[in-house]
């Protein structure tokens, strides 16, 4: 048989943590693996090698997600201690004073695709409100603690737009059973010893040993920062950002709550520090709380006592987990037959939890554009490393973004970071664009960009950054129109904050009751 | 709040209830929750829609009486204006409550804020005053008629139970969406009311068919149905409303 009309009939996943399951469940679920004429999907996961539980935040895409793999959110919130996310609040990133902070929701502003809300905000600036509370009512909701929805609110429908907090364990041994009892994936726990070339320099199978020899027609190696597959096997060069973006090291702890009804924050709290900044995240029973740090800039000894100082004198008694980070991405992610998702295909910072969105859309391109015989594959590959690899670049910008426009000058990590020399060209071309004017749609070439031109705006504005008008003053003619979108925003604030629950108080209420799927 | 106490055959022997005034109970309600038993009569005027529980989310069966969130249209006046009069307000002022040392048993508890309780002591029987018990001591026909009422309710919220289940089993509920506009311009969109999907009943299977049936949900399923059209009348009543406000004015 000539090879290349090879039809593609099982795909043979490596390594079972969250991008391994989730990658697995997306295909299982489109290609209908519970039937006898669907995809063979087959997971490979050691039994031996613990899973690294990265970033406990993930986008609203997980909800899409869910719902492709037929998964009941009340389930999910119960089995994976979940929580609501409605944004990030950065705090202490512009100049580190005791009022330093803003929000990056996940609604849009109000009016954005009417006109340009924020060169209106920005004439009005005297009024002392920040971008985000001016033209977003989340800002609100999240400083109040509640729940972007309530009881009565189906599965998976917002009253404000909300993404999630997750126990990254739990969530994967969730979607385990899920994809195996549900979805037809087939599960093999097997160490692999040996990845055996066909002649084409294709993968043709791996060699266990536990369980002998495992064919496929397609490998996506989920084998986290190993990279077993596309970086050992294949070497494909990994292609570090450290120049750009300087965190490098680790230490995270699980914080109890002092008590059981203790508010959970339905955001992700990022506090900058003098060498990073630390997350913290808010699950039913505990939070997760870490300091990324240039280790460049700061001793481990020093980092640990950011952290305590973050979290309290409870810290001493708390295990503190050290993670080396490698910030950076392989060259491509798709060679031969193989492909790579999650943290095998790289890793950046946690700052705007990229790292399960990206497994995400990788999981939905690899399944949508599945390639029906070997000949097509090529093609597949080429197309997706080129998405992805703008995907990176559009991150690593993202990201940075965060770190130019602050005036922190406490430690030479802060104004490094705002050197010419570890920008972008990329984001400095979009820094000159935003000058004149904000942030806008066709500023991106993609047509599912990662981040929207809302996300920068929040940012940009957020930190204090004034992009002139004077040049144009005539797009800013309609003053009424923009007004009534400023009000608006008003009343629809003071309506949610009427009517939404507390988080705990709603995540409470899932545990007993559960969402309805209407 | 309301101030709940047990019933009591000594503490509450001179007790009147003025029955003209329990209606009144109803006064600010545009939901009034029903049981699958009542569905027929409730169904000659009123609307018969899900709404889900504010704590729970669960889905409860009520009538529409109005399109604000405390306005009942088929109270004006002071007085009810419909044919029938649900049984969770012709129950009103009692309630059920559990006694504290037997789960399984029923107390019967009166709500002594209410303002259909008659306080003058030289009050008799007469059609709309009626007292609890007996010269004897016994219950009164009356009260009879309330724990028969009360009891039916009880019954009513496992059958209400039982049909709602079987509807989100087969995936049968729809929600309802309506923008009204009533005569003087207002527009109102109707939100969180839910009825049963037509269109899927019809494409069930025979077997699915059978075990409604098997479970006598099917009467009360197209009694169901049946009755969103009374949203109509409801709109018409609303309007007429307005109509004579404004010639009043």
């Amino acid at each position: 048989m000539n090879l290349q009309n090879k039809k593609i009939k099982t795909v043979v996943i490596v390594g079972g943590g969250i991008a391994g399951w989730l990658t697995a469940g997306r295909l299982a679920a489109d290609h209908k693996s519970s039937n006898d004429n669907g995809l063979k999907v087959v997971l490979v996961e050691s039994p031996n090698v613990p899973i690294i539980g990265v970033g406990e935040g993930t986008w609203p895409t997980m909800r899409s997600t869910l719902i492709a793999l037929g998964i009941s959110e009340t389930d999910f919130i119960r089995e994976c201690d979940a929580s609501f996310k409605q944004g990030a609040k950065f705090a202490k990133w512009v100049d580190a004073s005791q009022n330093d902070f803003y929000y990056h929701p996940l609604v849009l502003p109000q009016g954005f695709t009417q006109t340009d809300m924020a060169g209106h905000w920005l004439q009005r600036q005297q009024q002392e409100e920040s971008f985000s509370n001016a033209v977003c009512y989340q800002e609100a909701i999240c400083e109040q603690g509640l729940a972007p929805k309530t009881i009565r609110t189906p599965e998976y429908g917002a009253i404000a737009n909300y993404a999630y907090h997750l126990d990254s364990a739990k969530f994967a041994v969730f979607l385990q059973k899920h994809c195996t009892t549900k979805l037809g994936v087939t599960h093999v726990l097997a160490d692999v010893t040996q990845i055996n070339s066909g002649e084409n320099g294709d993968i043709a199978s791996v060699t266990t040993k536990q369980k002998g020899v495992i064919a496929g027609d397609l490998f996506v190696d989920c084998t986290g920062f190993s990279s077993l597959l596309l970086g050992q096997h294949y070497n494909v060069p990994f292609k570090p950002c450290d120049d750009i973006l300087f965190i490098d090291t680790a230490l995270a702890v699980q914080v109890p709550y002092d008590n059981e009804d203790d508010e959970i924050a339905s955001h992700t709290i990022s506090t900058a520090q003098e060498a990073g900044w630390i997350w913290d995240i808010g699950l039913q029973h505990r939070r997760g709380v870490g300091y990324v740090y240039s280790s460049k800039y700061s001793s481990e000894a020093q980092a640990r006592e950011r952290l305590k100082e973050y979290v309290g004198d409870k810290i001493a008694s708390l295990t503190i987990r050290k993670i080396p980070i490698k910030s950076g991405h392989r060259s491509h992610f798709w060679q031969n037959n193989c492909v790579a998702v999650g943290l095998s295909a790289g890793f950046l910072e946690p700052l705007e939890a990229s790292a399960l969105v990206l497994v995400e859309m990788s999981a939905q391109m690899i399944s949508q554009q599945l390639p029906q015989t070997r000949e097509i594959m090529d093609v597949t590959a080429k197309r997706f490393n080129d998405t992805f690899l703008y995907r990176w670049g559009k991150i690593i910008d993202f990201l940075k973004l965060h770190y130019i426009l602050s005036t922190r000058d406490d430690n030479a990590f802060w104004t490094d970071n705002r050197n010419p020399k570890t920008i972008p060209q990329s984001l400095q071309e979009l820094m000159k664009l935003w000058r004149y004017r904000a942030p806008a749609d066709h500023d991106f070439a993609s047509n599912n960009e990662v981040f929207p031109a809302a996300s920068y705006q929040y940012v940009l504005y957020g930190m204090g950054y004034k992009s002139d008008y004077s040049h144009t003053p005539y797009v800013l003619d309609d003053n009424a129109f923009a007004q009534s979108q400023f009000d608006k925003n008003k009343s629809m604030k003071a309506q949610a904050i009427t009517n939404l629950p507390r988080n705990r108080e709603l995540l409470n209420k899932i545990k007993r009751y559960g969402f309805s799927t209407i | 709040m309301t101030k709940l106490v047990a019933i009591d055959s000594k503490a509450h022997k001179n007790l009147i209830i003025n029955t003209d005034k329990c209606a009144s109970h109803a006064e600010h309600l545009n939901l009034i929750p029903v049981v699958v038993a009542e569905l027929d009569q409730v169904a000659l005027q009123q609307a018969i829609v899900f709404v889900k529980n504010q704590e729970t989310g669960a889905f409860t069966l009520s009538a529409l009486m109005g399109f604000e969130q405390t306005e009942n249209l088929f109270y004006q006046q002071n007085q009810w204006q419909g044919i029938y009069l649900p049984l969770q307000v012709q129950r009103q002022p009692f309630f059920v409550g559990d006694t504290q040392s037997n789960q399984s048993q029923y107390s019967i508890c009166i709500n002594l804020d209410s303002t259909a309780i008659e306080n003058d002591a030289n009050l008799t029987d007469s059609n709309n005053l009626k007292s609890l018990f007996t010269t004897e001591g016994k219950d009164s026909d009356y009260f009879v008629q309330i724990k028969q009422c009360l009891g039916y309710l009880l019954q009513g919220e496992l059958d209400n139970e039982k049909l709602i289940e079987s509807l989100l089993s087969l995936d049968l509920m729809q929600t309802v969406s309506l923008d009204v506009t009533f005569c003087n311009g207002k527009k109102i969109a109707l939100k969180g009311l839910y009825t049963i999907d037509k269109e899927k009943l019809a494409a069930l299977s025979a077997e699915h068919i059978v075990k409604l049936h098997q479970q006598q949900l099917l009467p009360a399923i197209y009694t169901i149905i049946f009755s969103l059209g009374q949203i109509y009348p409801l709109i018409e009543r609303k309007n007429a409303l307005l109509n004579n406000t404004n010639d009043n004015v």
